[in-house]
């Protein structure tokens, strides 16, 4: 029986990688819909589940993903919609952290200032400007309360077993 | 192979507002108002047909008062009640029943509730009385003649005029009251009112802004412009980083397109899960607006292609992606419900209010009969014509 599933990416800028997540899904037949992270709350209702990657997962159960995967968490929470996380157990980390803020990258500032329509973003000058600076986070950290679920290659976990797998692998080894 | 075509029905469906059926407006309308005047009202409702975006809502609501205020000048009637029936009839031809019309909505109620008062008199039933005397549509004729009566309406009008051009510099002049010194404030997209509420707070306090990009419009960027040109140092984030940020922000003050009447928002797009994320850290939110965005309807539906209205993707996703675009389906609501207990405050030109007071400043701006002004309920007594 083939069941009939539609998914609904939801993107961020300035990445905008979901693009390529719904030329994947549509190449293999799944219908897809597409919108922007700030209608999330506009789409969530018709969802049933969401579905997130993990950049890691640390040893206090927070999943550290990219940009906009707290906030998705969050919506779909408030909307009794299951959070599931799907997270390799090589990403495992010993590392804990509570907030997105003391540990994170930053991506390249100007990407931000990319829009599809021509127009030159008013920011586009803002080396000159000493009042203007343009941050781009690139991760960002998901209480283990607001997931539901944490599928590794070797089982489906809850957040909190992180720690466990981390010591089961280092007592294999 | 389902994709819900419900979308494509909702962008045609508030496309086509119901008073623009026959674009003549209503013979007895014509009847009453002279030439020169028809063409001035079918100027103002072309006017508010092209609603483009970056439309100011105060410039668009001072202009609506000056086109009523001519309509009330020439029009024929004698009695309040005719004259309301010519403004409410006049309503059905503007297309006051798309999303962006709340403005001009709010102070086309707020006019008629000066031409009922005047037409009450000074022994007008106030609250005191009882909230069942309140609502009694009496529109008895009142004891001035048509000249005096318009006389007390236009003063009425310039009153609410003077109300209308104040009404921001009394928002912002609170600036000092909420914003301390070192202060880290998170802001979304761009609202005139807020840029100049935070210059003004400049002027005395040092702290910094964190502007949300507000996708895909991108006009957190005009924001973060203004902002650091007014000497306010400022970081532009992406909305999607708003949850990462915002434990360590103080507040967040956001303007809105309108006020619901139970405190509820249609804001920019994406200010929704802004409030979800800012409740989540307990960090309060601040609404700055003056009172003509605050609208005595609520939210009929949940739905969203009821509340919501649709604008094209171009900003998106880029159209030569021609293979996706004509597969997927893309969204881009415009506007955003953020229920009343996500808002700490509103800060209006009458000072800050809870969002639970909304209520009972609405029963004193408009009537009861005016809620609905696009049914428009015309009382069923007979009239005198």
């Amino acid at each position: 029986a083939v069941v009939s599933t539609q998914s609904t990416g939801v993107d961020s800028r300035p990445d905008l990688s979901g693009v390529s997540s719904c030329e994947r899904l549509t190449a293999a037949g799944i219908p897809c819909s597409y919108v922007y992270i700030n209608s999330s709350t506009y789409i969530m209702k018709k969802v049933t589940k969401v579905m997130l990657a993990a950049d890691a997962l640390l040893a206090n159960g927070y999943v550290l993903g990219p940009v906009g995967t707290a906030m998705m968490g969050l919506i779909a929470n408030t909307y009794n919609k299951p959070v599931i996380v799907c997270c390799e157990t090589y990403k495992f980390c010993e590392r804990v952290q509570t907030d997105s803020i003391l540990y994170n990258e930053l991506a390249d500032p100007d990407s931000m200032l990319k829009t599809l329509n021509a127009e030159e973003s008013p920011v586009a000058g803002w080396r000159e400007s000493p009042n203007t600076r343009l941050v781009n986070l690139v991760y960002d950290t998901t209480p283990p309360a607001l997931v539901s679920i944490v599928i590794t290659e070797i089982a489906e976990l809850p957040c909190s077993s992180a720690p466990v797998v981390l010591r089961r692998g280092a007592v294999k080894m | 192979h389902q994709h819900d075509h419900q979308h494509a029905e909702a962008v045609v469906s508030t496309q086509s507002t119901g008073s623009f059926k026959n674009h003549e407006m209503d013979p007895f309308l014509l009847k009453k108002i002279p030439k020169d005047t028809v063409s001035r009202l079918e100027e103002f409702a072309l006017y508010l047909r092209e609603s483009k975006k970056e439309r100011r809502s105060y410039v668009s609501v001072v202009k609506t008062v000056n086109v009523f205020r001519d309509l009330i000048c020439t029009a024929d009637w004698v009695t309040a009640r005719e004259l309301i029936k010519i403004i409410k009839c006049y309503c059905k031809y503007l297309p006051l029943s798309q999303s962006n019309e709340t403005d001009v909505s709010n102070v086309v109620r707020r006019i008629l509730k000066i031409i009922r008062e005047e037409n009450a008199g000074p022994e007008a039933t106030n609250l005191a009385d009882g909230i069942s005397a309140f609502f009694k549509s009496d529109m008895k004729p009142s004891n001035l003649g048509r000249s005096d009566l318009q006389d007390n309406i236009l003063n009425s009008i310039v009153e609410l005029l003077v109300e209308l051009d104040t009404s921001k510099s009394n928002i912002i002049n609170m600036a000092l009251e909420h914003i301390h010194s070192n202060e880290r404030i998170l802001t979304y997209g761009h609202s005139n009112t807020i840029r100049d509420f935070l210059l003004h707070g400049r002027r005395a306090r040092d702290f910094e802004v964190i502007v949300c990009e507000s996708g895909p419009s991108l006009q957190g960027h005009r924001m973060a412009a203004e902002l650091s040109a007014g000497g306010i140092k400022t970081t532009v984030i992406a909305d999607s980083a708003a949850f990462a940020i915002i434990h360590a922000v103080n507040k967040v003050i956001i303007g809105t397109h309108t006020i619901m009447a139970d405190g509820a928002l249609r804001a920019a797009n994406g200010v929704h899960q802004l409030a979800m994320a800012a409740k989540y850290f307990s960090v309060p939110v601040i609404v700055c607006a003056a009172l003509y965005k605050l609208s005595p309807t609520h939210l009929c539906s949940y739905d969203p292609d009821a509340f919501n209205k649709v604008i094209g993707p171009e900003n998106m996703l880029n159209f030569s992606n021609a293979k996706l675009h004509s597969k997927v389906l893309i969204s881009n609501p415009d506007f955003d419900y953020v229920p009343s207990d996500l808002i700490e405050l509103f800060i209006t030109n009458t000072g800050g209010h809870a969002p639970s007071y909304l209520y009972r400043i609405i029963s004193e701006l408009y009537h009861p009969d005016d809620y609905d002004l696009d049914n428009m309920c015309v009382e069923t007594v007979d009239d005198e014509l």
